[in-house]
């Protein structure tokens, strides 16, 4: 009986599908008013499911309500508290069961989440939020305002790096005049906060859960309790994390998928394979080599961001050891990024996948970034000349010798070293050839991120190295680390260059003091005119990530809740 | 008689196995960098480095940090994960079970198979099957497990879909025990037998070798002229004492396999020590990989200890004293 039942529904739910297909659907499965005319998933598997009408990208919809969705993640996170760490691995792995009090739109606007609206006083000093009523944890309880207070107070200012950096300093006290009602007030005008509560910077744990206890050793860190659009299913350490469908999730109709799955691959050959196979349904990132070959194949659908979940608008940086006798001369630096020409880095390296930067902030801060900088470019000859004048001669295609060198005894070579991560080994290779095309010998130094860090922040023991450096959704959350000179010191991915500039450290201060974006664009750009003026840094590629997914699937967001409105129909 | 020696040995677990601690203890530790810059991965300012490490007790000598952490071992605690903030023998309890259940497999799988076809291959000395034994196992044994690994999946998994591409079950699987456990061999297939394919290379080589060395003696001169059938006189009389040597290969291969099964687990996908060893690795967490160093440290001593003492079980010439 319950077999004749089920294949009823079925035989309902084909019917429904087909007709979703055909277009002819008008108010069997929806509200009559929605006016979804497309079909989203392009495929159709021979599962038939529920259509329903959505909303995705500013686009209506019909998508397949139900099925499961695999995604391929290269490492097992260990826990999945995404408000403890700042971890890539454990944020790609939990962001979902979470939210943040703001979200970011596609174009990096803040949008409501937790927090349903907002208002800010004049001098940028009190932000008062206005919490969604009625959300409810996974567990039923309710979520009000001293959840909030209590993720901020106890985890995120404590043991969220980015968090504690940036605001653990300014903020003079969080308080929660009534449950639905949270009141942030610092010390000094702030301006970046609202681009910095979503689910990847700031996601709201459950107060009744962690209360009294250590928020990175509780054991619910492995079953976690969030408001977001998928909760906790199962987790198989080493193997798979299973996310349900959040019934109740507040944002209405969402999600559309009854499962997401990730598998723990570390192997990226192997994601490849399970992915053409059929076995995974969603990858992060395609390496380069493969990436031809995928892009063939017409069942496969891509979606390119500058977002990752280690950190948005991420850009490869090379720095220049400041200290250094050789570097500290300014034509020299500029006779490398000269001798650089950074589209053969953008196609060679990453095929096309990101862009060659047009100021020293990431294109992707669309308000920050600088214009009409005059960045130098590629230009062997200009290379050359600068070298000379700066005391390091050679006849062609030797390598060059000290003449008058500040700093440098006569005749020394001119050889410098560049530190980097195995995984950049193409950039290290690129890099030594086309400034041995100039005269200057290049000793590469491959070493994984402890060592790296050590030598190069701790130690200052390198000439030039590459780092992502990710530039973030405000220059004060992934910039300003790189120039301002009290972040020179040990911690790793602070200052590396050792750039120390009076000017443009106040110029930041105020920056982060200010609220109107226009007046802050207008510091980020003098900022930026100054940085051209000293090349601390060669700004060489900007890096974008590409997940791959069927064609089964679709809906997908860059990253953070990234499944919220995804669906698949397999 | 034999008890004494097995005392004996015994005690002489305890110094090895605090000596490999104590080197992976100091060698990790002067190797750069720390655990907070993997919980921190790439951000976070000096005031958070110091909070951190004062709460992992990073900011205390090194010699009191050993100090410590010897006296949780003998306490029987290996320590809290610095990444997971789970225990340690939870952490290396739940991935144990796969890693033995992939290279156990391998180890059977490939005693038996390297075995038999040493034993078939003598039947025929010379034969064929000899000839391509002989060949086949110089190949496997020079050949990497990763490269063989990649090959196997690219035409068994992806060419010809007989098998799955990683993992150790099916994605989001709900199949009650007997269909976990058929999907489970499913997916052991390839990894096991590529784990495998090296050892049967090894011990087929070295039993053929045996076989072939004991045949020429005089108490098979004698089986023979009583009249035993050529197989009875390989199974029963030189496979016996040609079984020694591979007796002590495949238990000095242990480690070999362990290592073996990084590389494989990697590349498949498969949730066991292999995989918490890099990743532990790669985050500095310090706890789960000397807990895991201990681990391997003990099964290396006690699997040789279980091969001598299968030496004369298995020949009773040997006498341990």
């Amino acid at each position: 009986m319950k077999n004749r039942l089920k294949h009823l529904f079925l035989a309902c739910a084909i019917v429904i599908g087909v007709t979703g297909l055909t277009g002819q659907v008008h108010a069997a499965t929806t509200e009559p008013t929605a006016p979804c005319t497309k079909l989203g998933a392009t495929e159709t598997g021979p599962k038939k499911l529920k259509l329903v009408c959505a909303e995705i990208s500013e686009n209506k919809i019909w998508v397949p309500l139900g099925g499961d969705l695999v995604v391929a993640i290269p490492q097992d996170p260990g826990q999945l508290n995404p408000a403890t760490t700042t971890s890539g691995a454990v944020h790609t792995a939990s962001e979902m069961v979470y939210n943040g009090l703001v979200g970011l739109d596609d174009r990096l606007n803040p949008m409501p989440d937790l927090a349903e609206s907002w208002t800010v006083n004049k001098k940028a000093t009190v932000y008062t939020f206005k919490l969604r009523k009625g959300v409810k944890w996974h567990d039923g309880q309710p979520f009000t305002s001293a959840d909030v207070k209590y993720s901020f107070d106890e985890v995120l200012l404590k043991y969220h790096s980015r968090t504690r950096a940036s605001m653990l300093g300014a903020i003079d006290s969080i308080t929660t005049p009534n449950p639905l009602t949270v009141v942030f007030k610092f010390k000094e005008p702030y301006a970046p906060l609202l681009l910095q509560l979503d689910v990847t910077e700031a996601p709201i744990v459950a107060k009744h859960i962690y209360d009294g206890t250590d928020p990175t050793k509780n054991p619910r860190n492995l079953s976690p309790v969030g408001t977001g659009p998928f909760k906790f299913g199962s987790y198989k350490t080493g193997s798979e994390i299973v996310l349900e469908k959040n019934k109740n999730y507040f944002k209405k109709g969402e999600p559309y998928l009854d499962r997401v799955i990730m598998r723990v691959i570390p192997n990226a050959n192997t994601q490849v394979i399970a992915f053409e196979t059929g076995e995974v349904d969603f990858l992060w990132g395609i390496p380069g080599p493969d990436r031809a070959r995928l892009l063939t194949k017409k069942k496969v659908n891509y979606l390119v961001t500058r977002r990752n979940p280690g950190g948005a608008n991420c850009m490869m940086t090379i720095s220049f050891n400041l200290q250094k006798p050789i570097l500290a001369n300014f034509n020299v630096r500029k006779g490398i990024f000269q001798a650089l020409d950074r589209n053969a880095f953008l196609k060679n390296i990453l095929f096309n996948e990101g862009s060659v930067p047009v100021s020293p902030f990431s294109k992707g801060i669309a308000w920050a970034w600088g214009r009409k900088l005059d960045l130098p470019k590629y230009d062997a000859k200009a290379a050359n000349s600068l070298l000379d004048s700066a005391g390091w001669t050679g006849r062609d295609g030797s390598i060059r010798t000290a003449r008058g060198v500040y700093g440098v005894a006569d005749g020394t070579k001119l050889s410098i070293d560049f530190l980097h991560f195995p995984t950049f080994s193409a950039y290290a290779e690129l890099y030594k050839a086309q400034l041995k095309e100039v005269g200057i010998d290049v000793r590469l130094r491959p070493l994984e991120s402890g060592p790296f860090s050590t030598a190069v922040f701790t130690k200052r023991d390198f000439d030039t190295n590459i780092i992502s450096y990710c530039n973030g959704t405000d220059p004060e959350i992934g910039i300003r680390r790189m120039y301002d000179s009290k972040q020179i010191g040990p911690v790793a991915f602070s200052n590396a260059a050792g750039y120390s500039n009076a000017t443009v450290d106040s110029l930041f201060q105020s920056a982060r003091n200010t609220l109107d974006l226009n007046k802050r664009q207008v510091l980020y750009q003098k900022i930026q005119e100054d940085l051209v003026r000293d090349l601390p840094y060669v700004w060489l590629v900007e890096s974008a990530g590409t997940r791959a997914f069927t064609a089964d699937c679709g809906g997908f967001k860059p990253y953070g809740l990234f499944a919220e409105t995804a669906y698949c129909q397999k | 008689m034999k008890l004494p020696y097995i005392g004996r040995r015994l005690l002489q677990v305890a110094p090895t196995v605090s000596g490999v601690l104590l080197l992976t203890f100091i060698l990790i530790h002067i190797a750069p960098g720390d655990p907070i810059q993997a919980l921190a991965s790439g951000n976070g300012d000096e005031d958070y480095y110091a909070f951190m490490r004062h709460k992992f007790g990073l900011d205390q000598p090194l010699i009191n940090q050993l100090g410590t952490y010897v006296g949780n071992i003998l306490r029987g605690d290996l320590g809290t994960s610095y990444i997971t903030g789970q225990s340690v023998s939870t952490t290396i309890g739940e991935r144990l079970g796969a890693t033995l259940l992939l290279t156990g497999t391998a180890i059977i799988v490939s005693s038996i198979i390297g075995i038999g076809l040493a034993v078939v291959a003598s039947l025929r000395s010379d034969g064929a099957l000899d000839h391509a034994t002989n060949a086949a196992s110089l190949i496997l044994y020079a050949s990497p497990v990763f490269w063989i690994a990649q090959l196997v999946l690219l035409f068994l998994s992806l060419r010809l879909g007989w098998f799955p591409v990683q993992g150790m079950n099916s994605a989001g699987l709900d199949a009650g025990v007997f269909g976990t456990v058929i999907d489970t061999a499913w997916h052991l297939a390839l990894p096991a037998g590529v784990l495998a394919i090296q050892e049967v290379a090894v011990v087929a080589r070295l039993m053929r070798s045996g076989i072939r060395e004991e045949l020429g003696q005089d108490y098979i001169r004698t089986a023979r002229a009583k009249g035993a059938s050529e197989s009875q006189v390989v199974v029963r009389h030189a496979l016996r004492s040609a079984l020694l040597p591979v007796v002590t290969v495949i238990g000095n291969r242990i480690g070999n396999i362990f290592s073996g099964a990084m590389v494989v687990e990697l590349i498949f996908g498969w949730p066991g020590l292999g995989q918490l060893i890099l990743s532990s690795s790669q985050t500095r967490d310090t706890p789960v990989l000397l807990g895991i160093f201990l681990l391997v440290a003990f099964t290396v001593v006690l699997s040789n200890l279980i091969t001598d003492l299968s030496y004369a079980w298995i020949d009773p010439r040997i006498r341990l004293k």
